[in-house]
């Protein structure tokens, strides 16, 4: 008997101990958790040297993988397509392409897969490379062809310092500066898609003297020329016969010499490296007339660079200077990621992978290393989520969030800013709203108000606080907003006349008898009700005509032309009411507590020394309860920044970094629940959501911590006093 | 707030210096909260409530006079508008009416504004009737005829009676096609599903696929044909009635039974008719399940999804959230640790919810769902089975957000039973255990059981979370059927909160689905309240039973 009773106790004091360890830890687990999640975003890329091998056949004019890095193709000057698998020194396959030796390989942009191939006569073909996986029943084979494109369509150039090839559906390009130095445009619509080549069109258009480089810009409407001395021609293309210049201008400074050109994925913008090792990327975008080419951004190398090499998805690159050393580079965060060296030999031609985790580099000495690379954020940078970005086709420097977009070659843009500035925003305006309402609602409850109708008026209000915010946000998004958007003026005059109508009605109970008004001392806040009813109703069924006397008739006219605010349906004011109601109820409860805790002497005291009501509220009461008033407005903002639905469902949720009452935000809780669905696991996207998470968190624990706190600092006080 | 020598309360005139009107600024504070509140639910109980009101059905004659158009429809709401006149800057008080006018197959969109200074010959002829359908929304008009097949079985003043004998055939049709649909294809479906991941489980191990398992699938695809044969007849019986209507454009139009779902005479019905109507709406609004993308029908399965999810929710976070607190308070050292936790605990209370919504499609979801299809149902895949947001993630992550909740309110619970209760029974030679199970816990049980109440309203109300981790706007099925293992824990559910977001802001036709989503706010509103009431009184009767304890 004894034993067992022992037994029993000890168990429940090692399951109780155990359990509540359990359970208080899960807390902490939360945001270990989030910050796991996170942690890799911050983590540094790095470049691994892999292996080297010989390269399977010599005169490589152009090569690469395939996206799952199974196999390396070649296109080799002698023995057209060869594949080999990574670090193989054998060809697997080789494929010939014409008859004659090939002088040089391009790959046809937009594609990752097709290259336009020069040979020795002049001649181009349009060349795809193939590693598909094959079915032989269950077992899976990856296959390797090249396929040529248009039934072995021949296209002769002739000899030519430059050329390039664009394709879109049913639409072959190609451009080419001849011998002459004049520039060669022809355009071929498909026969039947892919398999015949109809007849092509030709333009020709004379260049400077010096024109070295021609590459085709996004869609194939622009043309890029580049000149030996480092300056740029800009050509728009319409049709065939209408190719017109649209800008030109130097890439580099004075003095300096083009060492090294590339497009970034996409060739919105090109690297432009020169002598000083200076790289600075230039964008194609609006300008004063017309289109234009602006310098966005420079990074500085040691030593001058070689060869730029762009990744082919985001907007990343490699620079390879003189000595043989990689950096690795993104534009957009402005960083340089990572730097490695290769082993022995010269660069003479390198690439990544089309995932742009391996880099292949063949050296002069006929050797091909890998490189492993590690880089899955590179586009995240401290500067690129709180600093303003300039990006690709913006006219200037921008906070911008656009997580997805319909383009394919469309890069994200992940500034936490606007999402930050949202959701103070939208705080800011609940607050507006509900501290006053709250702060003096629960003085006069605490304070002034008959112990009856106190009894009445907690629980009424914790009801409010009970009011799902999902019910709040409909309201306020279905019904609110189409209401004050109709009756804006009326909306606006409430917040001003309700306090002057009430100023006022207390100027009359002034002038009645007081042992009238006495006995409705405590009932004041009853007595209020009828006239904000009748305030409300008058104003808006008034809204028209005073609509036309105050503004002219239209309202959101006058602030349009007037002060320049424009006006949205779901804005910041029907937010600040929504949430404003949302937070009341929470600042109520914790400040009401806090003025009715103030010990019964002080005020006795106060009152029978000949102080009024009032100024024992202002001098005695309220100084006492200030800390708890205090922390309750810092809980209530808590609540405030990281309410979610209710600014989902009342705004707009458009990322803009305006102050102005009339319009949206999106605030970083509703942008979670927005794109988190839809976001894939373990992307960059992915892992700044739960950095905003974090951030939220954060916020939230930090003001939560502080107003605690506080609290506790007073009822120590409200004990001694 | 604090006033200075010189400001409010001490100079100007002797009104202004009693401060009597701050006092009044500071009650209109809390008047404007008050209106605030009681307008809201009183706005949600006049909507939702008048959802299931059969409104009169009105005609009347719109445009010029004699030459004018037939309107027929439900008056929705009516408005003064400004309308801005060529000439005048002065804009026209018009009373505008928005009708209903139904009928949205033939004549789209089923809502439009009419001008009352054009409308002429207003009536509510007792002939009109209203058209409930399964698809399209409601149809407007008058019964012209009856059909069977093609032959004309009743026309003009015949029609209503036989009408209401053949929609009785019609429904128990029905009924019978949705029991086939749901039980037994169903449930036939259920077990193909399950041989065929068996099958998988068998050639993922290697082994060889034994001969029943296919006699089995044979078995069971042929009494699914002959179940979808017997469905085909029944259609075919169900489409045999059809109804012919004379619409407001003067059209014929003809609606099968099979695709009317009820039929009333607003305008010939008593009053005691429309409660019944009236109630009867509403009982089928709470019992059955949505049409149309939710924008008609009822809301069962998002009531049954609540109720199931936070049943589930408070099964995980009553004894975890009690032996916290037990913990915190009866067994561990009081000191600066202990404080910690406990600010930490409290501060929990105020993390927004979509960090836990986060945290649960992230660490539940993702890390521990996906572990689990990896290791037990990998023939599954790449389908996920726990892999994906459902209903036990979404338990389990708000059990996690009102965790404070019931921590909080145990731990209020404990503090209030004085020392001498404790010490009292220790003093008689109980163990602390012993103590702790026959003492403490049962005095604090109130207090238990008011956090558990909250932490349900709480859950009841939350939206955002569930939102990542596991409601769907539409679910096939409930989290509970008849097949094995009849709890569903791995499927998505349906939610009321979700619901009111869903379809007041996702769906095609806001305008028509507008009452229904305040009468799902008004459920989901009286719910919760009633829950926090309930909470409320029982902390009040706490406070009574412990105030004279305190006291000895």
């Amino acid at each position: 008997m004894r034993t067992s009773r022992r037994i029993i106790d000890l168990v429940t004091r090692r399951v109780v101990a155990f359990g509540g360890a359990v359970v208080i830890s899960t807390i902490t687990l939360i945001f270990l958790y989030l910050l796991w999640v996170v942690m890799p975003i911050f983590k540094s890329a790095q470049i691994e040297p892999l292996v080297s091998s010989t390269i399977p056949k010599p005169n490589v004019l152009a090569f690469g993988a395939s996206p799952r890095l199974e196999f390396m193709y070649f296109i080799t000057a002698r023995d057209g397509l060869v594949f080999a698998p990574p670090g193989a020194t054998s060809a697997t396959r080789s494929l010939p392409i014409g008859d004659e030796e090939l002088i040089d390989a391009r790959s046809v942009f937009p594609t990752r897969d097709t290259y336009g191939v020069l040979d020795a006569k002049g001649v181009l073909r349009v060349v795809r490379v193939v590693v598909q996986a094959a079915f032989d029943g269950a077992e899976r084979r990856l296959e390797t062809f090249g396929e040529h494109l248009f039934d072995a369509a021949e296209v002769p150039l002739g000899e030519v310092r430059d050329f390039d090839v664009y394709r879109e559906v049913g639409r072959l390009r190609i451009v080419s500066i001849n011998a002459e130095g004049r520039l060669e445009f022809r355009e071929f619509e498909d026969v039947e898609d892919e398999f015949a080549l109809g007849s092509g069109r030709l333009a020709s258009i004379e260049l400077e003297p010096s024109a070295m480089a021609v590459r085709f810009g996004p869609r194939g409407q622009w043309l890029f020329v580049f000149s030996a001395e480092g300056r740029l021609q800009l050509y728009q293309v319409n049709r065939v016969d209408s190719i017109k210049q649209v800008y030109s201008g130097a890439l580099l400074v004075e003095g300096a010499a083009l060492t090294a050109l590339e497009p970034l994925s996409g060739r919105y913008s090109w690297l432009v490296a020169d002598d000083r090792g200076v790289v600075t990327q230039w964008t194609l975008g609006r300008a004063a007339e017309g289109m234009g080419m602006h310098a966005l951004r420079e990074f500085s190398f040691q030593r001058p660079v070689r060869k730029l090499r762009a990744e082919q998805q985001r907007k990343g690159f490699l620079a390879v200077d003189e000595v043989g050393g990689l950096h690795l580079a993104h534009t957009t965060s402005e960083r340089i990621l990572a730097r490695a060296r290769l082993d022995q030999g010269d660069v003479a031609q390198i690439v990544f992978s089309p995932r742009a985790d391996r880099i292949y580099a063949i050296t002069s000495n006929d050797l091909i290393q890998t490189l492993a690379v590690s880089n899955e954020h590179p586009e995240i940078s401290w500067s690129s989520l709180w600093s303003r970005v300039w990006y690709e086709g913006y006219p200037e420097p921008s906070h911008t969030w656009q997580s997805s977009a319909a383009q394919a070659d469309f890069e994200p843009k992940f500034s936490l800013a606007p999402l930050l500035f949202g959701t103070l925003k939208a705080a800011f305006y609940a607050m507006l709203i509900a501290s006053p309402l709250a702060v003096m609602g629960a003085i006069y409850t605490a304070y002034f108000m008959a112990p009856k109708m106190r009894s009445w008026i907690k629980p009424g209000i914790e009801v409010m606080a009970a009011l799902p915010t999902v019910v709040l946000g409909f309201l306020a998004g279905l019904w609110l907003a189409p209401l004050v958007e109709s009756h804006l003026t009326a909306t606006l005059l409430v917040f001003l006349l309700l306090p002057l109508g009430v100023l006022f009605t207390s100027f009359l109970w002034h002038r009645l008898p007081v042992r009238f008004t006495h006995r409705f001392d405590g009932w004041l806040g009853l007595l209020c009700i009828p006239l904000v009813l009748v305030v409300t109703w008058g104003l808006f069924s008034l809204d028209t005509w005073l609509e036309a006397r105050l503004f002219g008739g239209n309202a959101k006219d006058w602030f349009r032309l007037q002060l320049g605010l424009d006006y949205d349906q779901r804005n910041a004011l029907i937010v600040g009411i929504a949430m404003g109601l949302a937070v009341i109820p929470i600042i109520f409860s914790i400040a009401e507590d806090a003025v009715h805790g103030v010990p019964r002497h002080l005020t006795n005291g106060s009152l029978a020394l000949g102080a009024t009501p009032w100024q024992t509220l202002t001098r005695v009461v309220i100084l006492t309860a200030s800390p708890g008033i205090f922390s309750a407005l810092m809980i209530g903002f808590g609540r405030a920044v990281g309410e979610t639905m209710i600014v989902v469902m009342a705004t707009g949720n458009t990322p803009i970094m305006e102050f102005n009452l009339f319009e949206g935000m999106r605030t970083l809780a509703a942008n979670i629940a927005v794109e988190l669905p839809e976001s894939e696991i373990g992307s960059s996207h992915y892992s700044i959501l739960f950095l905003t998470a974090l951030v939220l968190f954060a916020i939230t624990f930090l003001f939560n911590t502080l107003a605690e706190i506080v609290r506790a600092r007073l009822r120590e006080k409200y004990a001694h006093l | 707030m604090v006033a200075g020598r010189n400001s409010i309360g001490t100079a100007g005139p002797a009104w202004w210096r009693t401060g009597t009107p701050l006092i009044w600024l500071n009650a209109l504070a809390i008047a404007v909260s008050l209106c605030a509140v009681v307008g809201l639910v009183g706005l949600l109980a006049v909507k939702g409530l008048a959802y299931f009101w059969p409104s009169n059905v009105v005609e009347f004659e719109y445009g010029e006079p004699a030459r004018g158009e037939l309107v027929i429809g439900e008056i929705a709401n009516r408005e003064i508008a400004e309308v801005y006149a060529n000439d005048s800057d002065a804009p026209n008080m018009v009373e505008r009416w928005l009708i209903k006018t139904g009928n949205r197959r033939e004549h789209a969109p089923d809502f439009r504004w009419v001008n009352r200074e054009a409308v002429s010959d207003l009536r509510r002829p007792r002939d009109l009737v209203v058209l409930q359908r399964t698809e399209w929304g409601n149809a407007y008009g008058r019964l012209t005829g009856l059909r069977e097949g093609d032959a004309m079985v009743a026309q003009g003043a015949d029609v209503w009676p036989l009408l209401q004998e053949r929609l009785l055939r019609a429904e128990s049709i029905r009924s019978h096609i949705k029991a086939i649909e749901s039980r037994q294809i169903g449930s036939i479906n259920h077990d193909l599903e399950r041989l065929r991941l068996e099958r998988r489980r068998i050639e993922l191990a290697g082994g060889e696929v034994p001969f029943d398992l296919a006699l089995k699938e044979r078995e069971l695809n042929s009494r699914y044909h002959t179940l979808e044969a017997r469905l085909r007849q029944l259609e075919v019986e169900l489409g045999r009635d059809s109804v012919e209507l004379e619409i407001m454009s003067g059209s014929l139009v003809a609606v099968p039974l099979g695709e009317l779902l009820r039929v009333w005479r607003p305008n010939s019905m008593s009053l005691w008719q429309k409660l019944a109507h009236y109630f009867r709406g509403l009982g089928r609004f709470l019992t059955e399940d949505p049409r149309e993308a939710n924008t008609e029908g009822g809301v069962f399965p998002a009531i049954f999804g609540t109720v199931m999810m936070v049943l589930l929710m408070s099964v995980v976070v009553t004894p975890l959230g009690v032996v916290a607190a037990v913990y915190l308070r009866e067994y561990s050292r009081q000191g600066p640790l202990v404080r910690v936790t406990r600010i930490a605990v409290n501060n929990l209370a105020g993390v927004p919810s979509i960090v836990y919504g986060v945290f649960g499609l992230g660490f539940f979801v993702y890390l521990i769902g996906g572990g689990i299809d990896d290791l037990f149902f990998a023939e599954a895949k790449p389908a996920p089975t726990f892999g994906t947001p459902g209903l036990m993630w979404a338990s389990l992550t708000l059990a996690l957000l009102t965790l404070p909740v019931v921590i909080v309110a145990t731990e209020e619970g404990l503090t209030r039973i004085p020392r001498a209760i404790r010490e009292g029974s220790l003093a008689l030679g109980a163990t602390k255990a012993e103590t702790l199970f026959r003492v403490v816990l049962p005095i604090a049980s109130p207090s238990i059981l008011t956090g558990v109440i909250l932490a349900i309203a709480r859950a009841a109300g939350e939206v955002a979370p569930l939102m990542l981790v596991g409601v769907v706007k539409l679910a096939p099925s409930l989290p509970v059927d008849g097949n094995f293992p009849y709890v569903h824990l791995e499927r998505k559910f349906m939610h009321l909160g979700f619901h009111i977001y869903d379809v007041g802001f996702q769906s095609p036709n806001v305008e028509a689905a507008r009452p229904l989503v305040f009468a799902t706010a008004l459920l989901l509103v009286l719910i919760i309240v009633a829950l926090n009431i309930t909470a409320i009184l029982l902390r009040n009767k706490l406070e009574q039973r412990f105030g004279s304890n305190e006291l000895e």
